[in-house]
């Protein structure tokens, strides 16, 4: 059976719809893809995304990294983890508040970067990376705000419980890639294999995008398909409801490395779902192996 | 070449004597109507009608033509209703149940087809939802009453229905007194469960709940509902269904407390705001029929 079925049986076994592309980093020709071009709500993984932006802004010379910011409490976007769930005023670097965004997905720190680099300096940036599918059209308050609205939710915790309930019918939209931010599962790995050859962003800001990566405290999913102290992943997840992502570079002990993208949206609406969190790991693996 | 379409155009206009009424009868514009009631006259070689102001008369000609019109149109009528009564393709409405639905809720939603399309052909199948699905997909199924939840890949789908269940349980381990039960009290034989790979994700749901109200006692795999209460008449399992019907002596018909296991049931079909074939006014009554009895 080839790797795509038996990745399709993987998503279908843990009651997912899967989006997957993996590639060697230095052989862009071998791949495993399934729906690698459909268009996907990334949730979180937009940060992927604008922190690459974000890197070459600094490049550039336009944003310095060191710049502090003061972060207030009342501006703050909500979200599970990092600034959002702290209760004061907090005063960080921008590259920290990237670290922050990246290692444990910090919301308030991402709508920070994001109004730093700015909606369309970021666009202009992804179509020069050669990205044709990636969108981000709102950062994490927004999404939060979109959530609120066709939820009829009067807050998150309230909307997301909307989305949890298997119960009931999501609410139209709620999972709509024509709204939200939204790439492909190629577009990602394509992404992901620029930043790691160099091709996009100076030697300094790649390895500071690899360690930021690589330090991600979400180990459930990617990680999840490597059970190997000596296989490295660098990785970057997105959740919203039924949704749960990770891109992120495989490195084997023998130093050869492996974007891979895997998007998923659950059949069920539960918020902790962690057969398909180990299914993203195991169609990572499949993959892999597949390509190595 | 006579076309159905020139014969409507000559029945509408002798019925409306108005060239606008007689447009919106046959469901075009004036223009097109004149053209085509002039190619008519060319074809039979006589005036049909005479064109006064305002006014639209048979001629002696189109008055002994009239009855033949209809007669035509009739008989093409007919030949439409047959094509949909034999339904070689597309005039059929083919239903997919999964078999967790319950007997009589099935035979509803086929009812409810059936009525809404009289004169077609409803043929109905019942097979796991995770074979439904590819199914609907591919179009060989109109409609499909399946688990919720399961992964539909951009299929349309109705609200989701709760069914509540029972727990059929052998008199030896619980007495039969038509009083509810925790799923706590019934510990003492295993939960019987169809296989996971027809609806993974509603399975794992159930199980999930299962394990969470009822930390002891176990499943155990049967193929379908009569092999499990089978396994309850023989004292060996504890069966959950939404069928109100199901019984077996010496086992007890109990509601659960809380409802904490319902039968979750979607209407399932090609992308589209309706399910193609169904007239789109039937779907509400077709919503309606898959609800508690």
């Amino acid at each position: 059976m080839s790797a795509a079925s038996r990745i399709r049986a993987v998503f279908e076994d843990a009651g997912a719809r899967g989006w997957l592309h993996a590639t060697p980093l230095d052989r862009p020709g071998d791949t495993v893809e399934i729906d690698a071009d459909v268009i996907v709500p990334m949730a979180s993984v937009y940060k992927l995304p604008l922190l690459a932006g974000f890197c070459r802004l600094v490049d550039d010379g336009a944003i310095d990294p060191r710049e502090q910011i003061r972060v207030e409490p009342a501006d703050r976007t909500a979200g599970p983890t990092g600034l959002s769930i702290m209760a004061d005023p907090v005063t960080m670097s921008l590259r920290d508040l990237a670290v922050s965004m990246m290692t444990v997905s910090d919301n308030a720190a991402a709508d920070v970067l994001l109004d730093k680099v700015g909606r369309d300096r970021l666009s202009h940036l992804l179509r020069d990376f050669g990205l044709q599918q990636t969108r981000v059209r709102r950062g994490a308050g927004d999404n939060l705000q979109e959530l609120l609205r066709r939820t009829g939710a009067g807050d998150p915790d309230a909307a997301f419980a909307v989305l949890a309930d298997n119960d009931r019918t999501d609410p139209a939209g709620v999972y709509d890639a024509a709204t939200a931010s939204a790439s492909t599962a190629r577009d990602m790995t394509q992404l992901l294999r620029s930043i790691w050859t160099g091709e996009i962003l100076s030697a300094e800001q790649t390895q500071f995008v690899a360690a930021t990566m690589a330090h991600q405290v979400y180990r459930h999913r990617l990680s999840a398909g490597f059970p190997y102290d000596g296989v490295r992943v660098a990785g970057k997840t997105g959740t919203f409801g039924a949704l749960r992502h990770e891109v992120g570079v495989v490195v084997l002990p023998d130093s050869s490395g492996f974007a891979v993208a895997v998007f998923t949206l659950a059949a069920r609406g539960d918020g902790r779902l962690p057969r398909v969190d180990a299914a993203i790991g195991e169609a990572a693996r499949i993959a892999v192996n597949s390509l190595r | 070449m006579l076309t159905e379409r020139y014969l409507q155009i000559f029945v509408a206009l002798a019925d409306e004597q108005h060239f606008g009424d007689a447009a919106r009868v046959v469901g075009i514009t004036q223009p097109p109507l004149s053209q085509g009631l002039r190619r008519l006259e060319s074809l039979v070689g006589a005036k049909l009608f005479e064109r006064g102001t305002g006014r639209v008369e048979l001629t002696p000609a189109g008055a002994a033509l009239l009855p033949y019109a209809r007669r035509a149109l009739s008989s093409i009528d007919e030949f439409h209703h047959a094509v949909m009564a034999q339904g070689p393709d597309g005039t059929e409405l083919r239903i997919g149940l999964a078999p967790e639905v319950p007997a009589s809720i099935g035979a509803a939603v086929a009812a409810a087809c059936g009525n809404a399309m009289r004169g077609s052909r409803v043929t109905v199948v019942s097979a796991p939802t995770a074979a439904l699905i590819p199914q609907l997909t591919a179009g060989r199924l109109a409609l499909g009453v399946v688990l919720h939840p399961a992964v539909l890949d951009g299929l349309s789908a109705g609200p989701v229905t709760l069914l509540p269940t029972w727990a059929l349980v052998p008199e030896r381990v619980h007495p039969d007194d038509e009083k509810p039960v925790s799923l706590r009290e019934l510990d003492g034989l295993p939960v019987a469960v169809r296989p996971r790979a027809e609806a993974p994700a509603a399975r794992d749901l159930f199980l999930d709940a299962l394990a969470l109200h009822r930390p002891r006692g176990g499943t155990v795999a049967v193929t379908d509902e009569r092999a499990g209460l089978a396994m309850a008449a023989a004292g060996q399992a504890v069966l959950v269904t939404a069928d109100p019907t199901l019984e077996a002596a010496g086992v007890g018909r109990h509601r659960l407390t809380g409802d904490p296991l319902p039968v979750r049931l979607r209407l399932v079909w090609a992308p589209s705001r309706t399910p193609s074939g169904l007239p789109p006014e039937a779907l509400p009554k077709v919503i309606q029929a898959l609800g508690p009895a």
